[in-house]
């Protein structure tokens, strides 16, 4: 991978970065590794609390039964008209609010470690790196490459870091790579940057995340992971020129007005 | 504003006699009311509680509608389809999408809760009314109309259709052009009017009426949620309606906000996120009030910590104004901001945490009934513990990344709103009795509890395994197939379950057994020591909570109000257990006789959406422009109907009213008007602001000709300053009692007004038609972003001034026949409010003429 992450720019990340915890590595890695985390300790969490409640309301389910000698604890009990109180059990109340917030503060501050990596990467050049501007229209996506050349095909090299500048020419898109965990919003009139590391080659598949128009549905583009050597034959063959067969069988192509054209 | 106190004196009495005494739906004269099985009484009524349940039935309504959208949403998802597959095209489609999400968020939920919050809040604080009965049925008719306004949009060639969040730019006609995309937003707005109408009546209301010894802080749990909810609408709504103006008029006026390439679609995504964000709590804290009320109820339990509940709620409501960013993870923003915004989104979750666990200690020691209305808030806080931890995955930034714009937010939400929803479904069963006077069956209450939630949980939870499925997308990965179909059979479940409720509901009414004054042992709040259903004026006598306890005291000790009361000697305090009907006919005749029943709400409202789907087309010309002038006319004219109409409020005179015990109802309900008023001119110019430098601040003079010069507005800035001192004259004659110092003070003001509008008008002539190199075409309000901000914010500022004008119009005439002399409060309302016109020019005239 490329150089060191940024420099953590506050105390809190140093803290989360401390000791290796922090997972790196490409966006999939690094989600799967949170995701999982979360989404194990969420369940344990989640059964704990929701068992403890249904046992609570199963164990004092009302029987029926006024127990006579009871008098002194039915005085308690709220009655018509009153001022409104609160009932004692504030110890218990904080201890398990002091726990929730350590672990949803601790669960926060492990992955701001890696928020700060993920975004470090962003601002990082390295001369081993490729960076693409992708524009997305109503209703696909255009690549445009260092040496001018278009498509509407995205094609990277696998192992390599690959940025990308994210735009729109007309409404608010938002492109992501769901297999490569790479998502950013494509906005008229802004760039956006991030990247992602395709591992694997093979073809994936580019969506659009943001409600742009009718063919929404069908605002994909394909995304092609070549081996290195194969991608610097195809990149050196490329021409400024655009290059309009290369779209595959795009199906939200028959619903959209136009396939672009008209960037500046 | 209009004007409720009864300044003309002509107070209606009806021989008063104990109509206190009867149930509401007696078949006799309620104050000039007609009987609840009358059509015309639903127009005609300003009660609460009338108002309440037409909030309750038009808000399941719109249920209905939003539900049935949600159907062929998800009949569309039964399988993964390719373009015009299936019973939705694509266009059709993101009409269902955005039209179910805010038909269940503005048109469903938050009304919904505001019909029990009519209903009880009154109730429970010991108040007859709201402090502004009238108005309190112009929300309701606003409310009503708009959503009728939203359902007109569906003719209009198609409604809008993208999305709840309403992103620009594809929120501007060049990718929306359809007349009913229009008509939405203009929906929207007079649902705001309806809102902000409301929030101020509630919040005078909640301050200054409530029962003598009730503090603020022991409003009951329902209340108190409530008041919070009530106080981040108003200023989570203004923001809201900036937006909506902004959109109008980029859609109407050709305006450039949103089309403009630098900082448009961004600026639409902070002003709809500082709204957005307050109103996800806007909606579910009711939803928590409920749950706390209902849980003491059953568990037989005082809630465990009240205070640290209330204290977090408080916090809640404070910190959701600085959370909005969360929503823009992926938008260009800086890391420090987004860190910042990480840490105020983790701060927001942790009074969750802790209410969560008060309401879970809450059952400890109980004495549990599963009722239907405690099925439904134990139910409501299970999803809600399910969309809480779903939610930390979302406040993880890295895993925001990806989430983002995906099935998991949809389940995510549905989890939390929904979930609350349920809560207050749970509300309907446990007021039904209270409401109805009727007990409604408890087995078919838990068939449907029992359906709901599990067509509930099949519908949304199948959304988490599918969550890499594109939200608002109808084709999607194939593998995901059987996870959207058992979605889809959930949701027809949970469809099932409401036909349980409504036949429920309905047959109750017909033959259930009657109910009980107090038909759920251990519930401690007021609206259960009245009958079932309480009388017109709720209370057997002045609610008072002296010595720690609800009483009811028959006599007014107060004594100034203006009316004939009559004291009939001692002074019976009954208990609060049973006093429903015993002494009641002691307190038949204490008071001025309350007003109840006034039409124009209903007309002004009526006239506002004429107006409204004529301005819709008003480009379009043929029968939209006619429509749009009929309509303007009528709330012309209903205003001043309502302004002439008398109606009497009879301000309570034993009452807690901290902190306002200072100032009378209108003047504490101008205030908070003018406080949203504020909030609405701080996101223009918010706006004004960020484009500007989103622009370059310098490279801003290049937008502007140099014709625009600083004259015109220096001139008005006099003008105004002159005005505002022309009011505070006026005030002065009026102490005096002199009916010419008015008359002329007043005339002077519109004079000075109209002079200001002139001079506006003449430079803004000017403008249009300027001719230079730069701007060939003139400087129009279309030219460019510069002039937009400086024609629609200063236009916005014109129509306040319009707005006071025609007020002072209005009270000229009724000058010259004295209503003032001796009586200066009107023209103190009055100054307010144009002070507060002057102010803001006091901003607007450096941003716009001089930086
Ligand atoms: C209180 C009730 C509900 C509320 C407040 C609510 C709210 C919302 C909101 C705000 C959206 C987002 C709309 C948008 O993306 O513009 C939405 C989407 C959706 N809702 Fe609901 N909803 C409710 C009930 C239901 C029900 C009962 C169903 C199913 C029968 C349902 C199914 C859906 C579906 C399928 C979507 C589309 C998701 C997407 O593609 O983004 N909702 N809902
Ligand atoms: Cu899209
Ligand atoms: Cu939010």
């Amino acid at each position: 991978m490329t150089g060191e992450p940024a420099v953590p720019e506050t105390a809190l990340g140093l803290v989360a970065q401390a000791g290796g915890l922090v997972p790196r590595g490409t966006r999939v890695e690094v989600f799967n590794r949170i995701y999982w985390v979360f989404l194990i300790l969420g369940t344990l969490v989640g059964i704990v609390v929701i068992s403890y409640m249904l046992w609570k309301a199963y164990k004092y389910r009302d029987t029926g039964e006024r127990p006579a000698e009871d008098e002194d604890e039915d005085d308690d009990r709220p009655t018509l008209g009153e001022l409104p109180t609160g009932s004692g059990g504030g110890k218990k109340l904080f201890l398990s609010f002091a726990l929730s917030t350590i672990i949803v503060v601790s669960l926060i501050l492990w992955t701001y470690g890696t928020l700060l990596y993920v975004e470090g990467k962003t601002t990082q050049d390295s001369a081993d790196q490729i960076e693409v501007t992708v524009e997305g229209y109503q209703f696909g996506w255009r690549f445009i490459y260092p040496n001018g050349h278009r498509s509407t095909t995205l094609r990277v090299p696998e192992d390599k870091t690959v940025k990308l500048k994210v735009t729109s020419t007309d409404v608010f898109h938002n492109f992501g790579i769901p297999e490569l965990k790479v998502k950013s919003d494509a906005i008229p009139g802004q760039e956006t940057e991030t990247w992602f590391v395709a591992e694997e080659t093979g073809n994936y598949t580019a969506k659009c995340y943001e409600l742009c128009g009718s063919g929404h549905s069908y605002m994909q583009a394909d995304v092609i992971v070549m081996e290195q050597s194969e991608y610097q034959d195809w990149y050196s063959q490329t021409t400024p020129a655009p290059e309009e067969n290369d779209s595959g069988p795009e199906s939200g192509e028959g619903e959209s007005t136009e396939t672009g054209g008209e960037s500046e | 504003m209009t004007d409720d106190t009864p300044d003309d004196g002509s107070i209606e009495t009806d021989g008063g006699h104990a109509t206190e005494e009867l149930p509401a739906g007696e078949d006799h004269d309620d104050h000039g009311l007609p009987p609840m099985s009358s059509v015309k009484r639903w127009f005609l009524t300003t009660n609460h509680k009338d108002i309440g349940i037409l909030y309750i039935g038009t808000a399941l309504f719109f249920l209905v509608f939003g539900g049935i959208l949600a159907l062929l949403m998800r009949i569309q998802l039964w399988a993964p389809r390719a373009p015009g597959e299936g019973l939705l095209g694509p266009l059709a489609y993101n009409q269902a999408v955005s039209a179910h999400g805010l038909l269940m968020v503005f048109w469903f939920i938050s009304p919904f809760a505001f019909g029990f919050a009519n209903y009880v809040v009154p109730l429970q604080i010991g108040a007859k009314d709201l402090a502004f009965p009238r108005l309190n049925a112009l929300s309701y008719w606003l409310y009503l109309f708009s959503g009728l306004l939203f359902g007109v949009s569906f003719f209009q060639k198609a409604t809008f259709s993208g999305g709840w969040t309403m992103y620009a730019p594809l929120n501007i006609p060049a990718y929306t052009p359809e007349v009913g995309a229009t008509t939405a937003i203009l929906a929207l707005v007079m649902f705001v009017a309806s809102v902000t109408v409301s929030s101020v009546n509630f919040l005078t209301t909640m301050h200054r009426w409530r029962a003598e010894d009730l503090r603020l802080r022991d409003l009951p749990l329902f209340s108190s949620s409530i008041l919070l909810t009530v106080w981040m609408m108003l200023f989570a709504f203004a923001a809201l309606l900036a937006a909506l103006i902004v959109l109008s008029a980029d859609r109407l006026l050709g305006t450039t906000y949103f089309v403009t390439q630098e900082g448009g679609s961004l600026l639409w995504a902070h002003l709809f996120w500082f709204f957005g964000h307050p109103e996800v709590y806007i909606v579910f804290f009711p939803a928590l009030g409920v749950m706390a009320e209902v849980f003491q109820t059953f568990t037989g339990k005082r809630i465990v910590g009240r205070k640290w509940f209330v204290a977090a709620m408080v916090l809640v409501a404070l910190q959701s104004f600085v959370v909005w960013m969360h929503h823009m993870f992926l938008t260009a923003i800086n890391l420090q901001i987004k860190t910042l915004f990480m840490a105020t989104t983790i701060g927001i979750s942790l009074p969750f945490d802790l209410m969560v666990f008060a309401l879970i200690y809450t059952l400890i020691k109980g004495r549990i009934r599963f009722t239907t209305p405690f099925l439904f808030s134990f139910g409501a806080l299970l999803l809600f513990i399910i969309g809480g931890i779903t939610g930390v995955f979302l406040g993880a930034v890295v895993l925001d990344y990806e989430f983002r714009g995906t099935y998991w937010v949809v389940a995510h939400f549905h989890y939390v709103m929904v979930g609350g929803a349920t809560a207050l479904f749970g509300a309907l069963y446990y007021w039904y009795p209270k409401i109805t006077g009727k007990m409604y069956d408890e087995f078919l209450g838990k068939v449907h509890f029992a359906l709901y939630f599990v067509g509930f949980n099949l519908l949304y939870f199948p959304m988490f395994l599918a969550w890499q499925t594109p939200r608002r997308v109808f084709d999607y990965n194939p593998a995901y197939t059987p996870w959207h179909r058992l979605a889809t059979i959930g949701g027809f479940i949970l469809a099932v379950s409401f036909l349980v409720m409504f036949y429920n509901l309905y047959r109750s009414l017909q033959t259930g057994a009657d109910a009980d004054d107090n038909p759920w042992e251990y519930s401690s709040t007021a609206e259960w020591a009245i009958s079932s259903p309480p009388p017109l004026e709720n209370f057997p006598g002045l609610p008072s909570y002296k010595g720690g306890k609800l009483n009811f005291v028959s006599k007014v000790t107060g004594g100034a109000t203006d009316g004939g009361e009559v004291t009939d000697g001692g002074t019976a305090v009954a208990t609060a257990a049973g006093a429903g009907h015993g002494t009641a006919a002691a307190t038949a005749h204490e008071e001025e006789h309350a007003s109840h029943a006034s039409f124009w709400p209903f007309l002004l409202s009526l006239a506002g959406f004429l107006t409204f789907v004529g301005v819709s087309g008003i480009n379009k010309g043929g029968l939209y422009t006619p429509l749009a002038a009929v309509g303007g006319l009528g709330v012309a004219g209903s205003l001043v109907g309502m302004a002439r109409e008398p109606f009497t409020v009879p301000s309570p005179e034993l009452a807690e009213k901290w902190p306002f015990d200072g100032v009378e109802d209108m003047k504490l309900g101008m205030w908070i008007f003018l406080a949203s008023d504020v909030v609405l001119f701080g996101a223009f110019i918010g706006s004004y602001l960020f484009m500007r430098v989103a622009e370059g601040w310098r490279n801003w003079h290049h937008l502007i000709p140099a014709d625009h010069v600083v004259m015109p507005g220096l001139i008005n800035t006099y003008l105004l300053l002159t005005s505002s001192f022309a009011v505070v004259l006026a005030m002065v004659a009026a102490e005096r009692g002199s009916n010419k110092g008015v008359v002329a003070s007043l005339v002077a003001t519109l004079a000075l007004g109209i002079g200001f509008l002139i001079n506006k008008g003449i430079e803004w002539q000017h403008l249009f038609h300027v001719h230079s190199e730069a701007f060939p075409e003139g400087w129009e309000l279309s030219t460019n972003i510069a002039s937009s901000t400086f024609y629609l914010t200063t236009g916005l500022h014109g129509a306040h001034v319009i707005v006071g004008l025609l007020i002072t119009l209005y009270m000229i005439p009724r000058a010259w026949r004295g209503a003032y002399s001796g009586n200066d409060k009107p023209i103190e309302y009055f100054g307010l409010y144009w002070h507060f016109v002057d102010i803001v020019w006091l901003f607007l005239f450096p941003l716009f003429y001089i930086l």
